[in-house]
């Protein structure tokens, strides 16, 4: 068969997501989050014990060149260990006393020390949870915002940033969801019929999206390209994904249920149900498609390199006794559909 | 009064705006006339994607200069040679005129805050600095410029205020400055001191851009919220500032409830009125 030779049924939505301001030389919503006291653990980092522990492990390099000096203002370097700790430390615990603050840094015409050092303190959180929010805006919805921020802080404290970009700081929350959420906030969260199971695939589609924003752009192949295939050479092709593909196995529905909060539906939060989604960009647009399970069987022979023959046979047997012709019209109209989209990138030949 | 130009003999740009995401579609489809576009470098950086295909189509009709919030210069941690990598892998790829990041460190021992940290202005720091903005420089080939921060608190200890450690580090590294007159204006209310006072003490021929912002005052303190419009005494700061630098590239940050294009680049085309002013 010809897979680019039909005209399918759309199911691929297109994801409104407007590019994400990351970095700004302004200090986000410093004070919007002041007023909230803060209630996640602390970060390992904290405490002078911790922090002459982090200081401690940092090699110098051998050999190294004027750009790769540590160490050499060491006043310098125990005042800026000193400030980052305390703007870093989430819990009023570890908050260090007026009397430390007052030490180090100085009063202000109008505010305390301590209250200075708190701008600081309050736009370290906020301007990661705002991040976070940028990132999984139906994880937020999902939660509320003040679980979601609970969730965030304790992400912050337990993931402190260690690049210079903000663009993968969000990378571990399904990780997080699912295995580092804590005892107290899954059990609330399971009271409200939350699962931490639901919440990770549901992190895990989010971050998909951000994925193949990032992702490297390429040339998708077009359904002419796909078309000027001859017919005998199709059973031997292999169709290159495009690097801004992500294709997603679910315990629970996500993609459905992402998609009715995108159109403002209100919705429950579905039960386990095993499902599967891929994530695309072509150009400027995300696209994400539920897909059935002979779909992402497909999808993933393919992407695995097997050829268009054998990807193929192994759709056929997921159809069971569905009618030959039948079959085939429903695989050529996901090619169009994936070609349209922009799954592929090309068409290979051994 | 004499007015001077920049000793790096960088180009006076003319009145820019900071690229942002709202406004993609709009420029890219629309091309508004605009003199330059500033654009937040590390929002291209450990990307291969859509961010850059836009920056690509904006570069290709726009000058373009590159301003970072992560380059650290005032950390105690080793310079980031992945960072310094893609930054002038950046700058190549786009064109841009220079390249400019903030007299601030973001973090230390491996931490990020993404937080423009303030600075004690001692000796110690000042040489730590010095040494190595002229490292990057090197690296780039090319003389970075340093902005002014907003800053929140100040350091025990100190043995010079912000002015004097922003002209003797250009001085003594040889580097130019990003003159930021709301930050100028945001820090001398939360310090207490006079923003002429600082204008007076910053060697301007070193000076080749100049920020201008809204900002959010609460009474006890000022956030520099690049929010809304600028409000006049910034403006008046702004033309004082150009009438000393003259024919200096002007560029408005508007980074919160960001409003329609051609709203905001008509609030940076308010800077005429205050440089015709001052002339």
């Amino acid at each position: 068969m010809n897979p680019g030779a039909q005209v399918p049924e759309r199911n691929a939505v297109a994801e409104p997501v407007a590019e994400r301001e990351r970095a700004s030389a302004t200090p986000v919503a410093r004070e919007t989050h002041g007023l909230r006291p803060p209630t996640a653990p602390a970060p390992r980092t904290d405490g002078p014990a911790a922090r002459s522990d982090a200081l401690e492990r940092e090699t110098r390099r051998a050999g190294a060149l004027p750009m790769d000096k540590e160490r050499t203002s060491p006043t310098l370097r125990s005042r800026q260990a000193w400030f980052a700790n305390a703007v870093m430390s989430l819990s009023n615990e570890l908050e260090p006393t007026a009397e430390e603050v007052e030490s180090i840094l100085t009063a202000g015409p109008s505010l305390s020390a301590r209250d200075r050092l708190g701008v600081y303190r309050r736009a370290y959180v906020a301007r990661l949870v705002e991040c976070l929010a940028d990132d999984y805006p139906s994880l937020q919805t999902t939660l509320g915002e003040d679980r979601f921020e609970i969730l965030c802080r304790a992400y912050v404290a337990h993931h402190p940033s260690t690049s210079p970009s903000l663009n993968a700081y969000g990378r571990l929350m399904g990780e997080f969801c699912r295995d580092r959420m804590g005892p107290d906030l899954a059990s609330e969260l399971s009271g409200a019929g939350i699962s931490a199971g639901f919440l990770a695939d549901l992190a895990a589609l989010e971050w998909a999206i951000v994925e193949v924003i990032h992702a490297r752009s390429v040339d998708p192949l077009t359904p002419s390209g796909l078309a000027d295939v001859p017919v005998e050479r199709w059973a031997d092709a292999r169709l290159e994904m495009t690097p801004a593909f992500r294709l997603l196995r679910f315990a629970y529905p996500v993609n459905t249920y992402l998609q009715a909060l995108r159109e403002g539906k209100a919705l429950r939060v579905p039960g386990a149900a095993p499902a599967a989604a891929a994530v695309v960009r072509s150009g400027t647009t995300v696209w994400r498609m539920d897909l059935s399970e002979p779909m992402c069987d497909l999808l993933q022979a393919l992407a695995s390199g097997e050829t268009l023959g054998v990807s193929l046979e192994r759709a056929a047997l997921a159809f069971g006794d569905v009618a030959e012709d039948v079959a085939v019209k429903r695989v050529m109209a996901w090619f169009r559909e994936w070609v349209s989209s922009g799954v592929f990138s090309r068409v290979m030949f051994d | 009064m004499v007015v001077m130009t920049n000793r790096f003999g960088l180009p006076d740009l003319g009145i820019g705006l900071g690229l942002r995401t709202a406004h993609y579609a709009h420029i890219v489809e629309s091309e508004p006339s605009v003199d330059w576009f500033e654009i937040l470098s590390d929002n291209y950086m450990q990307t291969s994607g859509r961010p850059l295909d836009y920056l690509d189509a904006v570069a290709r009709r726009y000058p373009i200069v590159m301003h970072g919030v992560s380059l650290s210069i005032g950390s105690t941690d080793a310079l980031d040679r992945r960072y310094l990598s893609e930054l002038r892998a950046l700058r190549d790829r786009t064109g841009a005129r220079w390249v400019s990041d903030h007299l601030c460190w973001t973090g230390v021992a491996g931490k990020n805050t993404h937080d423009l940290l303030p600075m004690p202005y001692t000796e110690e720091a000042l040489a730590h600095v010095a040494e190595r903005v002229r490292s990057v420089q090197d690296y780039l080939g090319a003389p970075i410029a340093l902005e002014n921060p907003s800053t929140y608190v100040e350091f025990k200890g100190a043995s010079m205020r912000e002015w004097e450690f922003l002209a003797r580090l250009a001085e003594e590294a040889d580097c130019a400055i990003l003159l930021d007159v709301n930050n100028i204006y945001v820090s001398a209310f939360n310090h207490g001191f006079d923003p002429r006072a600082y204008l007076a003490a910053i060697p301007f021929d070193r000076v080749v851009q100049l920020h201008v912002a809204g900002h959010t005052h609460h009474g006890t303190h000022i956030i520099d919220s690049h929010i809304g419009p600028v409000i006049d005494d910034v403006w008046k700061l702004l033309g004082d500032a150009y009438r000393r630098a003259g024919g200096v590239s002007v560029l408005l940050e508007w980074d919160a409830e960001i409003p329609p294009f051609e709203e905001a680049h008509a609030e940076a085309l308010r800077a005429r009125q205050f440089m015709e002013a001052s002339t």
